[in-house]
């Protein structure tokens, strides 16, 4: 770890909390959506379908909402957008194998 | 609690910014909201005794329903049959929908005479909480974006800032926490009190603001997220089943009875009486059955119910918000609904709505203790000058947040006026909110914030006295004003009562504080409007 202090960079680490931290709140609530439990694989019925998409949709605005309050830790706006960014595109990718695949 | 300088200063910062801008419009989101707790007193309150039609045993419902499909056709569409003794006891859309907002709408009423004729009347539909629940949901923002009012996409982003506001803030407050969190220090100065009541309110109630947050976020997002969702789910459908529906024309005259309807509900979930059924598209491909229905003792979804779907032709049940096992919700609906439940705050009977209530006032004082205390960082010490972007933002806190409080409460004071006269009563509760709100504005940037604060908040405390007073005058006969005639009615006379008293303490304090307190601050006027240097500009 370096000692350096946190910059500023106010605009970079805000518009990545937005952009990259909305794609990887998608990105992880969609790999849930198709691999936890009653997941778009498995057979349901039209309630329970009804009542996760529900949920999944719910749960992008906690995970984006804790991103957006904590991009602010990252050092420079150059590494928020490494990170997030990156995280955003591997889960993205991996949602595009998951819907070719299965 | 350790954490690092630079991380504290950088929330520091981050918690300034996001409050200041997003404060306003919070408060008015809060204020309101808090008062849409009591929506169905309100109404009940504001509503003339012979507004609805007179309500008729549950027995002849079913009848009455079967009239009105003979003489008005048009209600196989959309209709409702209520039991409520407050509501008249079959309505339907005359113009205008239970969709959106619009001001225009008018409502067909309808029930059965003593020798069981059908009786109908066309009225607007006057609901004065409407007015309270469109600031609560877009503090009054005027203009529409795609099926919405603009006002609700910018309370969403106003909600982002809020829960950065909460999270930055509960950052750079642990590490002062537990020494400080019960202190509230009067003797450090009005600063120091500030202060420590804003970070006491805030800490006390910090899973409530959590829950509004997310929840306002959903609210305001839901289409934008369930396009990034379909996008994820490819050639998976969010809803809906795989195979295809038998395509099935349904005929009027196969429709079941109430009283089967009624014995279908009470088995799916026993210990629920039903408010009210909707019939949607009965001659339609979907037709649909949304039924109302409430246990008190129970956690509820809605904001005044919970509900249940089905199809009222085979009475087979979609879904429900009831969670007791006979459907299929899982874990997935219980989450869902409680988050619903959780904002409307329905879950904990009258005890439950005065909790909300009060946490919601709670809300509004943080949003406004908050602008004090960045006022009372920025003002200078030394001086009876204080800077231009000091007044500015003294003014607009003063003058949105008062303004808003008496706008409601002259909507309050002139509904029952209003009712006298024939015009689109919704209409008129706009224009005496929006006159008085914006004259608050300029009121609060004329004579500044400091003098606005104490005529404010005798006006106020003046249009709060206005309710009750008004309705007294319902003694004197051919008036057409009515007397409070319900629990809620007279709870709404009392309501207004206490704000009356609690504005008059608040001008009070004030008045002491603009003429008596500390020389050095925004809040200082000396007695005469002539030494008073700068603080009508800005």
């Amino acid at each position: 770890m370096n000692c350096k202090k946190i910059e500023p960079h106010w605009w970079g680490k805000t518009l990545a909390g937005i952009f990259a931290g909305f794609f990887l709140s998608i990105g992880i609530v969609g790999i849930f959506a198709w691999l936890g439990p009653d997941g778009l694989t498995q057979q349901i019925t039209e309630e329970q379908r009804l009542w996760k998409t529900q949920f999944n949709m719910w749960i992008i605005t906690p995970i984006w909402l804790l991103i957006l309050s904590f991009v602010y830790l990252f050092k420079t706006s150059r590494q928020a957008w490494t990170w997030l960014g990156g995280a955003a595109c591997t889960s993205l990718i991996i949602i595009a194998i998951l819907r070719e695949m299965l | 609690m350790k954490i690092k300088s630079d991380v504290l200063r950088t929330y520091q910062t981050i918690h300034t910014w996001t409050g200041i801008t997003a404060g306003l419009l919070l408060f008015i989101g809060f204020f309101a909201g808090s008062l849409t707790m009591f929506s169905n007193a309100i109404d009940d309150w504001a509503t003339p005794p012979d507004y609805q039609l007179q309500q008729i045993r549950p027995e002849l419902h079913n009848e009455l329903l079967n009239q009105v499909f003979a003489d008005y056709p048009e209600t196989v569409k959309n209709v409702t049959i209520s039991y409520e003794s407050n509501s008249s006891p079959i309505y339907w859309y005359g113009s205008g929908s239970a969709r959106g907002f619009s001001l225009d709408d008018k409502m067909w009423h309808g029930t059965l005479d003593e020798n069981g004729q059908l009786v109908t009347e066309l009225k607007h539909v006057n609901e004065l909480s409407m007015l309270v629940d469109y600031l609560h949901r877009s503090a009054g923002i005027v203009g529409e974006i795609g099926h919405d009012q603009a006002g609700v996409y910018i309370l969403g982003i106003a909600a982002f800032l809020y829960f950065i506001a909460l999270m930055s803030g509960l950052i750079f407050l642990l590490p002062s926490l537990v020494k400080s969190f019960f202190a509230l220090r009067k003797e450090k100065g009005a600063n120091r009190f500030w202060l420590d009541s804003h970070n006491l309110v805030g800490i006390a109630s910090l899973p409530f603001h959590i829950i509004i947050a997310i929840t306002v976020v959903v609210f305001s997002f839901h289409d934008l997220f369930y396009s990034g969702l379909s996008q994820v789910y490819g050639n998976k459908p969010l809803f809906g089943g795989e195979d295809k529906h038998h395509e099935v024309r349904y005929e009027l005259e196969d429709l079941p009875t109430l009283n089967e309807i009624h014995a279908k509900v009470a088995q799916y979930a026993p210990g629920f009486s039903i408010l009210s059924i909707n019939f949607r598209g009965l001659t339609g491909e979907h037709p649909s059955a949304s039924i109302s229905i409430v246990n008190d003792k129970s956690f509820m979804r809605g904001p005044h119910n919970d509900f249940l779907f089905m199809n009222p032709y085979t009475l087979e049940i979609d879904t429900s918000s009831v969670t007791n096992g006979n459907g299929q919700q899982g874990i997935w609906g219980a989450v869902v609904t409680t988050f619903f439940g959780l904002h409307f705050g329905s879950y904990g009977g009258e005890l439950g709505r005065w909790l909300y209530f009060i946490m919601g006032l709670g809300g509004a004082f943080l949003f406004y203790s908050g602008n004090l205390i960045w006022l009372e960082k920025r003002r200078k010490k030394q001086s009876t000058e204080q800077s231009k972007s000091s007044h500015f933002m003294a003014n607009l806190t003063a003058g949105v947040c008062l303004g808003c409080a008496i706008g409601i409460a002259g909507a309050f004071a002139a509904s029952k006026w209003l009712m006298l006269g024939d015009w689109n009563i919704n209409v008129a509760y706009m224009w005496v909110y929006y006159a008085l709100f914006l004259t608050s504005i300029l009121t609060a940037f004329k004579f500044g914030a400091a003098r606005f604060s104490i005529f404010g908040f005798y006006g106020l405390a003046a249009l709060c006295l206005m309710i009750p007073i008004t309705s007294l005058i319902g003694f004197i006969p051919q008036t057409g004003i009515w007397l409070p005639t319900s629990a809620s009615d007279y709870g709404v006379e009392i309501g207004s009562i206490g704000f009356a008293i609690a504005s008059m303490l608040a001008a009070k304090k004030v008045k002491k504080r603009v003429y008596e307190g500390e020389k050095n601050s925004i809040w200082y006027c000396s007695k005469y409007t002539s030494e008073q240097p700068s603080a009508s500009l800005a």
